[in-house]
């Protein structure tokens, strides 16, 4: 019963593979996008200018004090109200990219503020502009002190990815839940996709590990 | 070269630095002294704008500082600071720090900034240490490194924050060795220390500060054989037997 | 946009939200209670030097975090039945959220542990005491204490998780703005009431933790 089972599910490879490809599609566009924007707000959020980093305080405590699930209603079912009609897959980008870059960007921040300020200082007594100072002295040493959380950050994003999977995206979760319809063993078709996060997610879980224990990224 | 008139500054309700006037001129070397939280800090910070004062003037090189539209980078750009705790950036190997500021502030190309840095590193003794990184080397050496980070600016004035308080003693002569030559040279500077043989050796002039004011301005060998105020007496008693 | 909600709508719902919130409120308090409990278990055994023992725990927490909360809440949800096992949804929901955040909890403690230095240990040691005694006397006061702010951060992940349950009908804060979506075709006002009850807890856990750490800075700490 269980190998009849299984061939079956091996026979539906070609939606699995679709899935897959969905998945890491949706999770690298996302966090190509996310990164940039997140580096963005965060260097707003530790900036001087109070006001500006309040507003993106704010608006970067809605996303984190929401679940993603309802981000996604949100993107897809209020954003074509105002006029603006997306594929599941562009709402799905949009969804996970802003929670991305709204987590990355406390990281940064904390990144930023993590730096001693006798380096502004120095920096600033050698003439450097503030948008030098920050692109030369504060970010190169903050994105060290970061990555590990970074990549910490990667794998939750490649998890959330799954719940794009409501608004009927195909993705892996999806692909998962198409197969046992037809074949009813939830324990041996989401084990099979369980596997699958598994061999994106885990070299990055290791990796971040090896990061912090070592105390930080390997100089680059 | 850098003039204080009736410079008054205050931290929220604390006065710290109490109607400064002095005057120092060009190839003057000027030794700042007195007891922890007197003001001598914040009054050399001043000079290149890294604290803000709320009454009074101050120019250097031309620039005043006390007006809204002053330049504060081309002002820094011929002011270097030497700061307590080096501040050397610790991605940045000892020539990359030299020649970070005069590839992306003064513009010059890289293979000039280089040479330019290579010929500073030599001259504070570091020609072999070029390549490390600021854990690699010892406080006295990231300390000769900020200085030649300062210099490679070509600076008019030099400004030290008591460079060598946080270095161990047997480093601390490596140091001053390079301010020292550095001031025969005929460059500008103030410097605040406690080091009394460097003051000796070079300084034009010691300024005794205590409690946000100038309390005594003399030449060294009559501040510190024949000091006038009690509170210098005091203070001079301390460093000098320890 | 938010100038056309209609608040008449909103107040009508009002207590269907409301039931969701308390709905969202147990399942939270209950997924946490699980998952401290699981959390514990799995960090104690990740502790142990016993290979046979450090395993099954290893397995356990890498398991989860390399894998979605979706997909473990379909491999129970549809995978249950097999064995023969049928349980309500909602309880299906609270095994899922407390065995994914255990494997979250067993980690934050972990670390706690790990932090504390060898030399307390040995102090502990030296002065004779158990095994037992050390662990109750000075390593958990002092590795717990810093595990409190972010096992709260934790909590805040668990509300919004439990949000994923309204994919399984479990009816709690989503699925509620959802009805209102469905019922009245309404799904601007049936959104925003969810966030905004979301952003409530949400600043409420937040308050606590800025609370706890503030009132427990470390002697010597800034």
């Amino acid at each position: 019963m269980f190998w009849l089972q299984l061939n079956r599910v091996i026979g539906y490879w070609p939606v699995l593979l679709k899935g897959i490809g969905m998945t890491l599609a949706l999770s690298a566009l996302s966090l190509l996008i996310g990164v940039v924007i997140g580096f963005a707000f965060g260097i707003l959020r530790a900036g001087p200018n109070k006001a500006l980093s309040r507003v993106v305080g704010l608006y970067v405590d809605f996303f984190r004090g929401t679940p993603f699930l309802v981000q996604v209603f949100i993107v897809f079912f209020i954003l074509p109200e105002i006029g603006i009609e997306l594929s599941a897959f562009t709402a799905g980008v949009v969804a996970l990219s802003n929670a991305a870059a709204c987590f990355i960007g406390e990281i940064v921040a904390a990144g930023i503020q993590s730096v001693p300020t006798g380096q502004t200082e120095a920096a600033a007594a050698s003439g450097f502009t503030r948008a030098q100072q920050m692109r030369l002295i504060v970010l190169p040493q903050a994105i060290r002190v970061v990555t590990p959380s970074l990549v910490g950050q990667f794998v939750l994003l490649i998890k959330d990815s799954s719940v794009v999977s409501a608004i009927g995206l195909l993705d892996l979760t999806r692909s998962g839940w198409m197969i046992v319809q037809s074949v009813p063993n939830g324990l041996l078709v989401f084990g099979i996709v369980g596997i699958g996060y598994f061999a994106i997610c885990y070299p990055l879980i290791w990796l971040s590990r090896r990061m912090e224990r070592h105390g930080q990224a390997p100089i680059l | 070269m850098i003039e204080f008139t009736n410079l008054n500054k205050w931290f929220g309700s604390l006065h710290v630095l109490k109607d400064i006037d002095l005057a120092v001129t060009k190839g003057e070397v000027v030794v700042v002294c007195g007891p922890s939280g007197s003001g001598k800090s914040t009054l050399i910070r001043c000079i290149n704008g890294l604290e803000p004062f709320q009454k009074g003037r101050l120019v250097v090189d031309g620039f005043d500082l006390g007006s809204s539209s002053v330049r504060l980078r081309e002002l820094r750009m011929e002011v270097g600071f030497v700061f307590q705790s080096f501040n050397l950036y610790p991605h940045k190997t000892a020539l990359e720090n030299v020649t970070l500021a005069p590839i992306h502030v003064r513009g010059l190309s890289k293979a000039e900034a280089d040479d330019r840095g290579r010929a500073l590193l030599e001259k504070v003794g570091l020609a072999d240490r070029m390549q490390s990184y600021p854990h690699q080397l010892s406080g006295g050496q990231q300390q000769r490194v900020a200085i030649a980070r300062s210099l490679c600016m070509q600076p008019k004035i030099m400004l030290f924050d008591e460079p060598t308080s946080a270095l161990d003693p047997e480093m601390i002569n490596e140091v001053l060795d390079v301010m020292v030559s550095l001031a025969r040279e005929g460059m500008t500077m103030m410097v605040v220390t406690h080091e009394m043989g460097f003051a000796r050796k070079v300084a034009d002039r010691v300024i005794f500060m205590d409690r946000g004011a100038i309390v005594e301005t003399a030449d060294p060998e009559s501040f510190f054989t024949n000091p006038q105020s009690e509170r210098s007496r005091d203070f001079l008693s301390k460093v000098l037997h320890h | 946009m938010l100038g056309s909600l209609n608040t008449r709508v909103m107040l009508e719902y009002l207590p269907d939200i409301w039931q969701g919130f308390l709905s969202t409120l147990m399942l939270s308090t209950t997924g946490f209670a699980g998952a401290l409990t699981l959390g514990i278990i799995a960090c104690a055994l990740s502790i142990q030097p016993v290979r046979w023992l450090r395993a099954p725990a290893t397995v356990y927490i890498d398991a989860v975090r390399a894998t979605p909360l979706l997909a473990q809440l379909y491999f129970l949800y549809f995978g249950l039945p097999r064995l023969g096992i049928v349980l309500p949804e909602i309880l299906i929901g609270i095994i899922v959220l407390s065995l994914n955040s255990g494997a979250y909890v067993a980690e934050i403690i972990r670390s706690g542990i790990l932090a504390i230095s060898r030399g307390q240990v040995e102090a502990a040691i030296s002065s004779g005491m158990t095994y037992l005694q050390r662990m109750r006397l000075i390593i958990l006061p002092q590795a717990l204490r810093p595990t409190i702010s972010p096992l709260i951060g934790q909590a805040i992940v668990l509300v919004k998780d439990s949000s994923l349950l309204s994919l399984i009908s479990v009816v709690e804060l989503t699925r509620a703005g959802q009805m209102i979506a469905i019922d009245r075709f309404m799904p601007i006002e049936g959104l925003v009431a969810t966030a905004l009850a979301y952003l409530l807890l949400y600043y409420l856990l937040k308050l606590l933790a800025g609370i706890w750490s503030h009132q427990n800075r470390l002697p010597g700490r800034a």
